[in-house]
């Protein structure tokens, strides 16, 4: 039984990567048809380089990122200390209300978005665009921080303030450095969900100011070309790297579950 | 000075009253203990000394010092927790240097005050380990030694003993017995184990549901107690419930019991508390000596525990009792033999219930 | 430590200390959360109240037009009969993508939980949430690859039988359904997974020496304790899928009509955003529906999603 259940496990490895394998090798094939024999080529990432609107698709992606990761960690952290940390009603009712954007679905909030910003003036572009990544990832920032804080014990605190730490110096001198490794960790995986984020910025680019992914989607609505897989194979192994990062440092609660 | 003096102090949490009225104070120098089964508000009065937890009434005065509206960080205490909290991120000497600068100690004097307080402990050079790195035991000293460098007027342990196994809990009740009488240190100890609560405290304070049920040295406590519950918390006890009659306590079948102290009025019941260890078991229908109470009774259940041996008896009149008596010779009485028992009425107790 | 005079160390307090706490607590709280649920409440819940504002309207509010207000959009299933075929296919594709994620994803979380141990399902667990967290748009593109015509399906057909016709199916219905199935088993795997492992072996071992044979101990037993995961999972894909367009248009092409794209329709192309909000809104209520049928399950199975 224990074999058969491996080899299950294989062919779900193998049904989820096959895809993926198979879009980057392509775009390391010569033909622009895509077909075969293979032969080897980077000429794809060369034209890349010149292909200026998915370059600075690819920036404002970034930019993007970077200031979202940052942001929504600063803000989520300090919501998940309060929710952590200090005892008042309605808990409860605000960690429902950190839900929506993850649970409706994004074709929703995303029209909402543009609706709302198109009536009050804001408009769509980058400053929309960060609004809407940076609300977002907040829910992320507090799921990854609060868990992180479930590791840390209170008593810690209580024992820093019988040593004569005000509450403020006992967080900062022993909740923090703990928590450090949990608040790298929510700016890396908001840094990949921004990253990643499709359907939002879809509604909020403008031809002017677009990110990656909404970029590749026009792409691929006029048609496959291997410079499409080029770019994907970059904008994936990135947005990889920052999640195998996270996996490594922050340790998800669910995941490094032992048996 | 560093007594502790608690007046009045009351506690509820929601619609459940935690402490009621606790009033009580705690000398200078001295060792107690808060016993108490879990509920009983023990850790809550302890906290409330600390300054975690502001009681809703009443006073807490360290020094002669009023510090009821004194929060924690201000109070000059020494705690120790029960699961240590040591700060795993520091090591022991940074843990152990905490309140030091906290206090404005830095440097080389910070650092000679932390070995002196590591080599009380018995950890010598340990400073540049890391909190995981060290045994249950030996964590627990390091939180010693921080709570006491600092010089606290008062050392507050909540059950810090309770995540040791037995023998390493026994040569930690020998070191903190050491080091208290070391340094003078007023100290407050929280615990359910009773055992411990006898042998390292000067005086026992016994919390029953938010009140102090008896407070005094341990011999005091253990010989003379108050309530029945004081007398079934702390060791075991027979308890016998009868009428006072003229010079003792008639039980249900007649017997007169005489019992250490005065009693109210005649007529009146009355609960009767004697300790297992402090009865004997003669042969059926024997007198004892003049002055001992007696009591006919059958055995029912014997348990062999090797040194010492445990008899389960029943009265006539359905009263079940226990004994614990020494396995001075070998021999042991068989289930279903009458005897009769002999006790002092010194070691009679009326108790409240 | 010598036994000082004790008196000399009480009056020494800590520094920095003073009987006035500083900053009142409420306060604190306050100004922790304002910048959060600021951004929360203006990013997201105005955004939503405004869209249902227009979801009643007549016409999108552009220039001086007045603004008229009517129920029209919301009886748009009545008048636009086509609306509820496409409903029905939405429906129908949710429910086969979370079918297929349940199934295929309660076996890899059972295979896992059984007969993996330590590094390797931990290293086994990593790999498959990875793609995950990846660009979703990126893998239906992969997805592309393999399904077009002429894509990796057909070589490896060719390669084995050469001069054999397409199996390519891209622009099918089908294909949408694979495309999402691989985008949502991952996080099926994890609440299953999660559900499943803190059954106690004994739980199973009690039962085998009762006499139960696997397929009992599989539909008694194993299903019905990772039931919360399930549930939840389901849940947590169906929603998504129902809302999804960007995996239709790519994957069905013009197969691919959903309610999706027929609402993404509303704001790019036919620039009926009045429209777009109430399809939107009635999408959101049915989502609401579904969440509160299953908020029991959801907050006990729905641990660590990190």
């Amino acid at each position: 039984m224990i074999g058969l259940a491996r080899f299950y496990l294989a062919a779900i490895l193998v049904f989820l990567y096959l895809p993926i394998v198979v879009m980057m090798a392509m775009g390391f094939n010569e033909s622009s048809l895509y077909e075969l024999p293979f032969h080897f080529s980077t000429k794809w990432y060369v034209a890349l380089a010149g292909n200026d609107q998915l370059i600075s698709a690819g920036i404002n992606s970034i930019v993007i990122a970077v200031i979202t990761a940052v942001v929504s960690t600063i803000l989520g952290t300090m919501a998940s200390v309060a929710l952590a940390r200090r005892t008042f009603k309605g808990k409860t009712l605000l960690q429902l209300m950190l839900l929506p954007p993850i649970a409706i679905p994004w074709l929703i909030t995303g029209t909402a978005m543009l609706v709302f910003f198109f009536w009050t003036g804001i408009g769509r572009g980058m400053h929309a665009l960060l609004i809407g990544h940076v609300a977002l990832a907040i829910p992320y920032v507090v799921l990854v921080v609060g868990t992180g804080f479930q590791t840390i014990r209170a008593d810690l605190e209580e024992a820093a303030m019988s040593l004569g730490s005000t509450p403020i110096h006992a967080f900062f001198s022993v909740t923090l450095p703990l928590l450090a490794p949990s608040i790298l960790g929510a700016a890396l995986f908001a840094f990949a969900v921004s990253l990643d984020q499709f359907v939002i910025s879809y509604f909020l680019a403008t031809p002017g100011f677009t990110t990656l992914p909404v970029q590749i989607y026009s792409a691929i609505r006029k048609g496959f070309t291997p410079e499409i897989n080029a770019i994907s194979t970059i904008l994936l192994i990135g947005s990889m790297a920052a999640i195998l990062v996270f996996a490594i440092f922050a340790r998800p609660g669910g995941v490094s579950d032992k048996r | 000075m560093t007594n502790v003096e608690v007046s009045s102090v009351a506690k509820t949490y929601g619609r459940t009253p935690v402490l009621a009225d606790i009033s009580t104070d705690f000398t200078e120098g001295s060792f107690t203990s808060l016993l108490g089964p879990s509920g009983s508000g023990k850790t809550t009065l302890l906290r409330i000394i600390a300054g975690f937890i502001t009681p809703d009434s009443g006073k807490v005065a360290i020094g002669g010092q009023d510090v009821t509206e004194t929060p924690v960080w201000a109070r000059n205490i020494g705690m120790v927790f029960q699961s240590y909290a040591l700060f795993p991120h520091m090591t022991v000497a940074e843990n152990v240097a905490f309140g030091l600068a906290r206090r404005g100690i830095r440097g080389a004097e910070a650092r000679q005050q932390v070995d002196r307080a590591l080599e009380m402990v018995r950890l010598p050079g340990f400073g540049d380990r890391k909190p995981k790195q060290l045994s249950g035991g030996q964590q627990q000293r390091v939180a010693l030694a921080r709570a006491m460098v600092i010089k606290p007027s008062v050392l507050l342990l909540d059950e810090p003993l309770s995540a040791l196994d037995r023998r390493l809990r026994q040569e930690m009740q020998v070191e903190l017995l050491r080091i208290q009488r070391e340094t003078g240190l007023t100290t407050i100890f929280v615990t359910h184990d009773q055992e411990e609560a006898l042998t390292l405290s000067d005086k026992v304070a016994i919390l029953d549901r938010g009140r102090i049920v008896q407070i005094g040295a341990p011999a005091e406590v253990y010989e003379r107690p108050k309530t029945r519950f004081a007398a079934q918390f702390l060791g075991d006890s027979n308890f016998l419930n009868g009428t006072i009659a003229n010079g003792g306590v008639r039980l249900a079948d007649g017997t007169l019991v005489r019992c250490h102290g005065p009693l109210s009025s005649t007529g009146n019941s009355a609960t009767l508390a004697v300790r297992p260890e402090k009865m004997s078991i003669l042969p059926a229908g024997t007198s004892p000596e003049a002055g001992l109470n007696a009591l006919a009774a059958r055995i029912e259940t014997v348990i062999y525990a090797g040194p010492a041996l445990t008899y389960v008896l029943v009265t006539p009149d359905g009263t079940s009792l226990k004994l614990f008596a020494q396995n001075r010779d070998g021999t042991v009485l068989a289930s279903g033999t009458d005897v009769t028992l002999a006790w002092s009425p010194d070691h009679t107790i009326a108790v409240e219930d | 430590m010598q036994p000082e005079a004790v008196s000399a160390s009480t009056t020494r307090g800590p520094e920095g200390s003073r009987a006035r706490p500083g900053i009142p607590g409420w306060l604190a709280t306050l100004v922790l959360l304002l910048p959060t649920y600021g951004w929360l409440f203006i990013a997201v819940l105005l955004p939503l109240c405004t869209m249902f504002v227009f979801s009643f309207m007549n016409a999108t509010p552009m220039g001086k037009a007045p603004i008229v207000f009517t129920l029209r959009q919301y009886q748009v299933f009545s008048t636009q009969p086509y609306l509820l075929g496409i409903a029905w296919t939405s429906l129908l594709m949710g429910f086969w993508t979370t079918f297929a994620c349940a199934v295929l994803g309660f076996f890899a979380a059972l295979a896992l939980a059984r007969a993996t141990i330590g590094r390797t399902r931990e290293t086994l667990l990593i790999l498959i949430l990875l793609p995950f967290w990846t660009n979703g748009l990126v893998r239906i593109f992969s997805w592309t690859m393999v399904l077009r015509e002429g894509g990796f399906l057909d070589d490896v057909l060719h390669w084995v039988w050469p001069g054999a016709g397409s199996i390519g199916f891209l622009y099918t219905r089908s294909a949408i359904v694979v495309g999402l199935v691989h985008g949502y088993l991952p996080y099926m795997i994890l609440t299953c997974y999660i559900a499943l492992v803190t059954i106690d072996d004994a739980i199973i071992e009690a039962a085998a020496s009762l006499g139960a044979r696997w397929w009992t101990i599989l539909f008694r037993i194993l299903i019905p304790m990772a039931a919360p995961g399930l549930i939840s999972g389901a849940v947590l894909t169906f929603v998504p899928v129902l809302g999804s367009f960007m995996e239709p248009r790519i994957l069905g092409g013009r197969v691919g009509v959903t309610m999706g794209t027929v609402i993404e329709d509303q704001f790019t192309q036919a620039f009926n955003w009045p429209l777009g909000a109430a399809l939107s809104f009635t999408m959101l209520a049915v989502v609401l529906a579904i969440f509160a049928t299953f908020s029991g399950v959801l907050r006990r199975g729905s641990g660590a999603v990190a």
